[in-house]
């Protein structure tokens, strides 16, 4: 799936990024590590959860490219990885690949704490700009997981008072829906007459509503919606 | 009962008076329904048995709709066979003309014993017909279907008739024609007491309550075994115990008496208690033994229903990713088909993995998939979809997947990259947005001609009292449908 958002204007391009690649198959690590840009160093790699821990532990890398589904530990896969580098939060951060579209996987792995969701299928560069853009702080959101986000918190705004984590505010909303229609964030900034900074302080919003709200029907709906 | 030939089924018609009995009577026998009322009336009067008759019809037949909806779920109708049917090997042709309604209701009516009433309204049929026909038999002359029955009307078709009887006995009026029997059986021992032959009925009523009984457990396991693999709900197993119950009590309450020879109730009741000890015994010994079966047959059952769906899966995965798989492997050498191959299989394997059985399929949200599935097959362009909310399809909501559908193509063909499509649905009623990356087109310069944009997706949306907007920019072309929920009222929908 290609991931419109990432239109390379990520900042903060000519530095070079260290991550490491979480993933059980072999076969998809070396594959990535190849696609990826050559200014992003791939400092290490595991393939179950108790070795991610570690090597996440050891290397300390700025962004960890993490499978949802992983063998080993308690079954708990990327997100069992999450809360074991908890210690190392603020400096590492996660960004979520999987083949699975499930809301339910998408939605533990945000709500553990990753900064994006990406699936598999995308393209080198994409995943780069990906990196960057989690690197560099902000939130990676692909044209599915915002329809997740619509579908979980629904489509009507919040009243402007309500500052809530149960809603999206009527901006945040349109944000949402641009997203969903594939466009990328520079396209969101034009389309709404907003700056692209802008924009992506609306996009970390929302994964921090989707984060930290209390709301427990997010993960009842997230497991109920099994098809999409 | 000697011949069983096709007649219309016995229903009670819509063309009545009271119940439409004696109007579905006429219709079966083929006797003029003005006869039958008559024969009906005048029965009446000879002790009620017409009206008993009446009554009894009245309850056990089924009114035309009624029938009509039952034999809907069988796969042969009893009119079906009699067209399809063919003499096979061991029928000889003449035999065939018997199942050629139309002639026979004419012929052979009349002289239709009372008793044929209870023969299965085109029974015979289902029987006979699939094992009947043969493709061999296909140069058969027509002779018998149309010249040859008026000529042999006396010609009783003995040899098909009776096996296509037996099976029919078997397999639909079994019950019925038991219990006829046993009443016959009640019947005749009361004229014979009547009429001074002494019978022994001491001996006869325990015997009669065995063989029931008995006959009734054997029932039982008889339709457990026919069940087979079939789950059964908790219903059934209730009247399977009840009839278990009845069985037994029946065997039992016979055993004793037979056994204590009719005598007092303390001897009985002794017998009784003894016997209910002696069972008790041997069911404690063999409880263990009961037990484990029970659960081997269970742990066995258990294995079955997960060898089934592993064999489920390992044919699907056959089916599609093996196959697919191999068709890569041949054409590995042309990226673009092996692109479209994969994502082909991902969404076959994906809506396999997560489909929800219990959702109805059929949604919009479904139709726009189906849709952009074709798109992408066709083109070759991966197209996205996205949705927010479903709603259950209605005729605009055809027109929408309609325009949105042509919105794909348009995007996959002129475009060039991946189409993004985003469906949601809310109160206000639905909308779609089909956006590609491609460099753009102005609208007004689309010539006349091209019926695409304009007719097909512009004006179907107005049509079913929608909207279209097309935005285009070097940057790509976005075509945002808009269907509102109201819309209906205004009376500008069909069309």
């Amino acid at each position: 799936m290609s991931t419109p958002a990432l239109d390379g204007t990520a900042g903060d391009r000519g530095r070079t990024v260290r991550v490491v690649i979480v993933d059980d198959h072999a076969i998809f690590r070396s594959g990535l590590k190849t696609d990826l840009d050559p200014r992003i160093e791939v400092v290490g790699e595991a393939g179950t959860v108790e070795r991610a821990i570690e090597v996440i532990g050891r290397t300390r890398p700025e962004v960890v490219l993490l499978d949802v589904h992983l063998p080993g530990g308690l079954g708990g896969g990327g997100r069992e990885v999450i809360a074991g580098s908890a210690a190392l939060r603020g400096t590492t951060k996660f960004l979520a690949l999987s083949v699975s579209d499930a809301a339910e996987d998408v939605v533990a792995v945000i709500r553990a704490g990753a900064r994006g969701y990406v699936t598999k299928t995308i393209s080198g560069a994409e995943i780069t700009d990906a990196v960057y853009r989690v690197a560099g702080g902000d939130a990676v959101f692909s044209p599915r997981l915002a329809g997740f986000v619509l579908d979980a918190f629904g489509t009507a705004p919040a009243d402007i008072a309500d500052d809530e984590l149960d809603k999206l505010s009527a901006r945040e909303l349109e944000v949402m829906r641009l997203i969903a229609r594939g466009y990328s964030y520079k396209e969101v900034a034009k389309e709404l007459f907003i700056s692209i900074k802008t924009v992506e302080t609306h996009v970390s919003a929302v994964l921090r509503k989707l984060q930290l709200s209390s709301r427990h029907e997010l993960t009842k709906w997230a497991a109920e919606r099994r098809l999409l | 009962m000697t011949t069983v030939p096709v007649r219309p089924p016995l229903v009670r018609s819509s063309d009545r008076i009271v119940a439409g009995v004696c109007a579905g009577l006429a219709e079966h026998l083929g006797w003029p329904v003005r006869m039958v009322r008559i024969g009906m009336a005048v029965a009446s009067l000879a002790g009620g048995a017409g009206l008993v008759f009446y009554g009894w019809l009245w309850i056990m037949v089924p009114t035309a709709d009624e029938s009509a909806k039952r034999n809907a779920r069988r796969p042969a109708s009893p009119i079906a066979p009699a067209v399809s049917i063919a003499p096979s090997a061991s029928m000889p042709p003449k035999h065939a003309a018997a199942v050629d309604p139309p002639l026979w209701t004419g012929a052979y009516s009349p002289g239709y014993p009372p008793g044929a009433v209870s023969t299965p309204p085109g029974g015979s049929a289902p029987a006979a017909g699939p094992g009947g026909y043969t493709p061999a038999a296909g140069p058969v002359p027509s002779v018998p279907y149309d010249a040859g029955a008026p000529s042999q009307p006396q010609e009783p078709s003995a040899v098909p008739s009776t096996g296509a009887w037996f099976r029919v006995r078997n397999m639909r009026y079994g019950k019925e024609i038991l219990l006829g029997a046993g009443l016959l059986l009640v019947a005749a021992i009361l004229i014979a007491r009547l009429l001074g032959v002494e019978v022994p009925l001491g001996t006869l009523i325990p015997a009669a309550a065995i063989l029931g009984g008995a006959a009734i457990a054997w029932m039982q396991l008889d339709e457990t075994r026919r069940a087979g693999l079939v789950d059964k709900t908790k219903a059934d197993q209730a009247g399977g115990w009840a009839r278990l119950a009845a069985g037994l009590a029946l065997v039992v309450a016979g055993v004793l008496v037979m056994v204590s020879g009719s005598g007092s109730w303390e001897q009985t009741w002794l017998a009784l208690l003894a016997s209910v000890a002696v069972l008790g015994g041997v069911a404690l010994v063999l409880l263990p033994w009961g037990l484990k079966f029970w659960r081997d047959l269970e742990t066995e059952r258990a294995g079955r229903v997960r060898e089934t769906e592993r064999a489920e899966i390992a044919a699907h995965l056959h089916d599609s990713v093996l196959q697919t798989l191999a068709l890569i492997q041949r054409r590995a050498a042309n990226e673009h088909d092996v692109v479209r191959l994969a994502r082909a299989q991902e969404r076959e394997l994906r809506g396999w993995l997560f489909r929800d059985p219990a959702r109805d399929a059929g949604q919009l949200s479904d139709r726009i998939k189906a849709a952009a599935a074709e798109v992408e097959d066709g083109l070759g362009n991966a197209v996205d979809v996205v949705s927010v909310g479903d709603t259950a399809m209605t005729d605009r909501h055809e027109a929408l997947v309609q325009a949105s559908r042509e919105a794909m193509l348009n995007a996959s063909r002129h475009g060039g990259g991946p189409v993004s499509v985003y469906l949601e649905v809310s109160d206000g009623g639905a909308e779609v947005f089909v956006k590609d990356r491609g460099s753009g087109f102005e609208l007004h310069a689309v010539p006349e001609d091209r019926m695409g944009v304009r007719e097909s997706i512009i004006g179907r949306m107005k049509r079913h009292g929608g909207t279209a907007e097309i935005n285009s920019s070097p940057d790509g072309t976005e075509v945002r449908l808009k269907l509102p929920a109201a819309a209906e009222d205004n009376g500008e929908g069909k069309s």
